[in-house]
């Protein structure tokens, strides 16, 4: 697998500074040995103080149960669908996982065109503020956001992406991303589905870095 | 951004009147049409050796039908 590495900066909290980085399209051994060697310990101690917190178990982060050695393995070769990473400091960041062929748009105006679908996305625990004050990294969520939208663009798909979010980040993907909230997914576990056109699409790359 | 490489495609007229429809209708250029059906096939394929089968369901009766790979 040949995996092309773009740079890009993040910003690291505990400096303030802005930080070089490497976006990757694709998700390797190197990026399942840190999942499995670093997050999975980190997140199950971030659950661990929620629940001696007394925090309800339905505000716990969702994507707690994700395995993304599973996950890899089981799209491992198809063309449909594409793994992306972020690398700083030696370490994994944030990974996604995108199907490019099995979605279509739901929003009236795009009904039924091709999008990229976002299937998982994920920071490093460390780098979520609902479980770490404060964050370490910042801007990851952006930058494979940007990256759905750059595969989107190149596919001919015009910048469309959409994806269902995890509760905790409901808030980014409206606020931040400017994504169309389309509601609740009965057929999703509930979960809310967001939708970018290519106008909200342009817009959030216009707008850079800023919040 | 992988590296592509070029090949010639011979379709029938009725083949190429086929691949300009969903190129119109889904506003992609014939590349971007083939490259989706090739994915398309190739998930298809992969979970029809694993066992799986292919429906269709209509979305008010609910009824299913299956499509036969050969």
């Amino acid at each position: 697998m040949t995996i092309t590495v773009s740079p890009i900066f993040l910003f690291n909290a505990e400096r303030s500074e802005p930080e070089a980085a490497e976006l990757w399209d694709g998700i390797t051994d190197q990026q399942l040995g840190d999942w499995e060697g670093e997050w999975v310990p980190e997140l199950f101690k971030a659950v661990q103080k929620l629940h001696r917190a007394g925090v309800e178990r339905r505000h716990w982060p969702q994507s707690r149960h994700w395995n993304w050695r599973k996950k890899t393995e089981a799209l491992q070769g198809m063309l449909a669908h594409l793994g992306f990473s972020i690398v700083c400091n030696g370490m994994t960041q944030g990974m996604m996982i995108v199907d490019t062929t099995m979605k279509r748009c739901r929003i009236e105006e795009q009904k039924g065109k091709n999008l990229v679908y976002v299937e998982f996305v994920e920071n490093a625990p460390w780098n979520r503020p609902e479980l770490a004050q404060p964050p370490l990294y910042r801007g990851i969520g952006s930058i494979l956001v940007r990256a759905a939208i750059a595969l989107s663009q190149e596919e001919e798909f015009k910048g469309r992406i959409g994806l269902h979010s995890l509760p905790q980040a409901n808030s980014f993907y409206a606020n931040t991303c400017g994504m169309s909230d389309l509601g609740m997914d009965p057929d999703h576990q509930d979960l809310r589905y967001f939708e970018m056109t290519p106008e909200q699409a342009e817009a959030f790359i216009a707008k850079g870095n800023q919040p | 951004m992988a590296a592509k490489k070029t090949m010639t495609l011979n379709l029938t007229d009725a083949e190429m009147r086929v691949l300009d429809e969903l190129c119109e209708k889904k506003d992609l250029s014939k590349t971007a049409v083939l490259r989706q059906a090739l994915r398309l096939y190739q998930l298809i394929e992969s979970r029809v050796d694993k066992g799986d089968k292919l429906f269709f369901e209509d979305e008010k009766t609910k009824e299913k039908a299956e499509v036969m790979m050969l």
